[in-house]
């Protein structure tokens, strides 16, 4: 077992390395956090993500621009591959249990905001069916009717392939209003997903990983009153 | 009303020329077709990309229609990548779907292929073609504009992004060696399209906004492209990026060009103060092609195009391509309130 002090130590170290996309460093702190014992879904959470989390703000105040993003990405990627697969089943319960379709409309070819979304959904453990760019709007309906997921995480990056976002969210929402939609992408602001009848959205690359944040733990409320609810 | 006695395409080009001028024109260097437009002439979206003389009947509908003072080709990003190698997949849907570029050919530097005969490369001489069409049909009455891309942003049609981005963080030198024979594709392809007629160029440096790129590396590793660009065309020419761009506004500013372009995200009356007064300073923009164009009503417009205006623009312009469904009743109250309260405004009123 790992005292506080260590416990704080590594976590603060997986952050750092995220923050200043040092690999190695997460690499190192990742490999000590499963040596030590200390419980991975922690150091995923509160370590890696929390990192993530200070990035997404960094962007925001223009210290960060997306090719540090890119790199801090990699960084986390790095902690996450070693910390993962030492998830125990109980740990993965408490995880949110959710899927997520996630892809680029079609017509657009540009994936880096729907991979750094992709990112938030793996390290919060959900299971992630990534479509890839260019998807036709058809297939993100399907996808969701196939493999049930609860959340459709939209993106495109030019304001002439948008437009598909609306079609495939009045696809999605008749057959199954439940669906949590999220869009994101530069042409798109706040009043278009409104317009589209999104359930969530992104600006840019920074606030993506903060939506995608604030999207998971609105799900996991959902989740925790659902769980009530069915206690007898 | 001002500019009294001239058309469409004089005042494009007095306004370029950085004349005095009592009017504001209501043009854009980006792609205009409009829904309306295609039906005059009974063409498909899908079927304006590879055809020339579709091409330029769908350009200058849109003056046709609304009094718009210019006819621009082409409609879609892929030109260029087209060139240099990428296969371009044309959607045969009925929807409005822009070509794209499924598949990124180019790894490295060493896989750049310029082409050998750069007239007869890809879309390049259905583009020129469509551009004598214009020139011959309309050319006395509206502008004739052309467009391409800054290297940057071809970059990121024809290669990995991600990798392209970190590397200008990791390996600076190599994106600028990348770079250099895409940049010089583009000024070929511009030259190209002024030798067919085209009175005035784009250059679409869109993947480097401040969105994307810290204003450090616009100025070190983008602006020096640009200002190549800019000497190699000749005037005139605008740059333009979308985006956020007030904090590079200057540098864009600095390269020269004789006007920069900007979309709905640059606060225009900043970036006036930024840049210096007309008319040897020109500002471009700023219509939210979407949001106000689209969904919003005719008085939305009309309001939007006296903010541009009150905000210091020269010209009214629309911060990007125009979406093809954009309502009829949107384009003309664009254009009349850019004519009635642009003189207006003129006049000191």
């Amino acid at each position: 077992m790992v005292d506080d002090e260590k416990r704080n130590d590594i976590l603060k170290r997986l952050s750092d390395g995220v923050v200043y996309y040092d690999e190695e460093k997460v690499i190192v702190a990742s490999n000590e956090a499963v040596e030590d014992g200390l419980d991975p879904f922690d150091a995923i959470m509160n370590g890696l993500a929390a990192g993530m989390e200070i990035v997404g703000q960094l962007y925001e105040k223009q210290e960060y621009f997306v090719p540090e993003i890119l790199m801090c990405a990699d960084a986390l990627y790095g902690g996450l591959n070693i910390l993962r697969p030492h998830l125990k089943a109980k740990e993965m319960k408490e995880a949110v249990k959710g899927q997520v379709v996630i892809g680029v409309v079609q017509g657009d070819v540009h994936d880096i905001g729907k991979n750094l979304v992709k990112m938030m959904f793996d390290v919060a453990g959900f299971t992630v069916h990534d479509l890839g760019a260019d998807v036709p709007l058809e297939k993100f309906a399907e996808e969701q009717v196939r493999t049930d997921s609860n959340i459709i995480a939209l993106s495109a990056m030019m304001t002439t392939t948008m437009m598909g976002m609306k079609k495939v969210i009045h696809m999605i929402k008749e057959r199954n209003p439940d669906v949590a939609i999220m869009v994101g992408g530069a042409p798109l602001t706040k009043e278009v997903a409104d317009i589209f009848g999104a359930d969530g959205y992104a600006e840019n690359a920074g606030n993506a990983v903060q939506e995608a944040i604030k999207m998971i733990s609105r799900l996991r409320e959902m989740h925790a009153k659902q769980q009530l609810g069915a206690t007898p | 009303m001002g500019g009294n006695g001239l058309n469409s395409r004089e005042k494009v080009l007095k306004l370029l020329n950085h004349e005095e001028v009592d009017f504001i024109p209501c043009f854009s260097g980006m792609g205009n077709i409009v829904m309306d437009g295609l039906k005059k002439y009974g063409l498909q979206f899908n079927e304006v990309h590879q055809d020339a003389r579709k091409m330029a009947l769908a350009a200058k509908a849109t003056p046709e229609l609304f009094g718009y003072d210019c006819a621009i080709v082409p409609f879609d990003f892929n030109v260029c990548a087209e060139a240099l190698g990428s296969k371009v997949q044309y959607y045969k849907t009925e929807d409005i779907l822009y070509p794209s570029i499924p598949e990124k050919i180019i790894k490295s530097f060493e896989d750049i292929k310029l082409p050998s005969d750069p007239e007869n490369a890809g879309r390049f001489p259905v583009v020129m073609e469509a551009i004598r069409i214009l020139k011959k049909e309309t050319g006395n009455d509206v502008a004739v504009g052309s467009w391409v891309l800054g290297p940057f942003t071809l970059a990121g049609q024809v290669t990995d992004l991600t990798k392209l981005l970190k590397d200008t963080f990791k390996k600076p030198n190599e994106v600028i060696q990348f770079l250099t024979p895409l940049r010089d594709l583009l000024i070929a392809e511009a030259k190209l399209y002024q030798k067919a007629g085209a009175d005035f160029i784009t250059v679409r440096e869109m993947g480097t906004p401040v969105d994307l790129l810290s204003p450090r590396v616009w100025k070190s590793m983008i602006q020096p492209f640009m200002i190549k660009m800019r000497e190699e065309i000749g005037s005139p020419v605008v740059l333009h990026i979308c985006g956020k761009t007030n904090e590079i506004i200057h540098f864009m500013h600095e390269c020269g060009y004789d006007a920069v372009s900007v979309e709905h995200q640059n606060d225009v009356a900043m970036s006036r103060q930024k840049i210096g007064p007309p008319p040897k300073n020109l500002l471009l923009g700023n219509l939210n092609t979407y949001k106000v164009m689209v969904e919003g009503t005719a008085e939305n417009v009309a309001n939007e195009v006296r903010a541009a205006i009150d905000g210091g623009v020269d010209a009214i312009w629309p911060g990007c391509d125009i979406w093809p469904g954009t309502p009829a009743e949107n384009m003309k109250a664009m254009v009349e309130t850019t004519r009635e309260y642009g003189s207006k405004k003129k006049k000191g009123g």
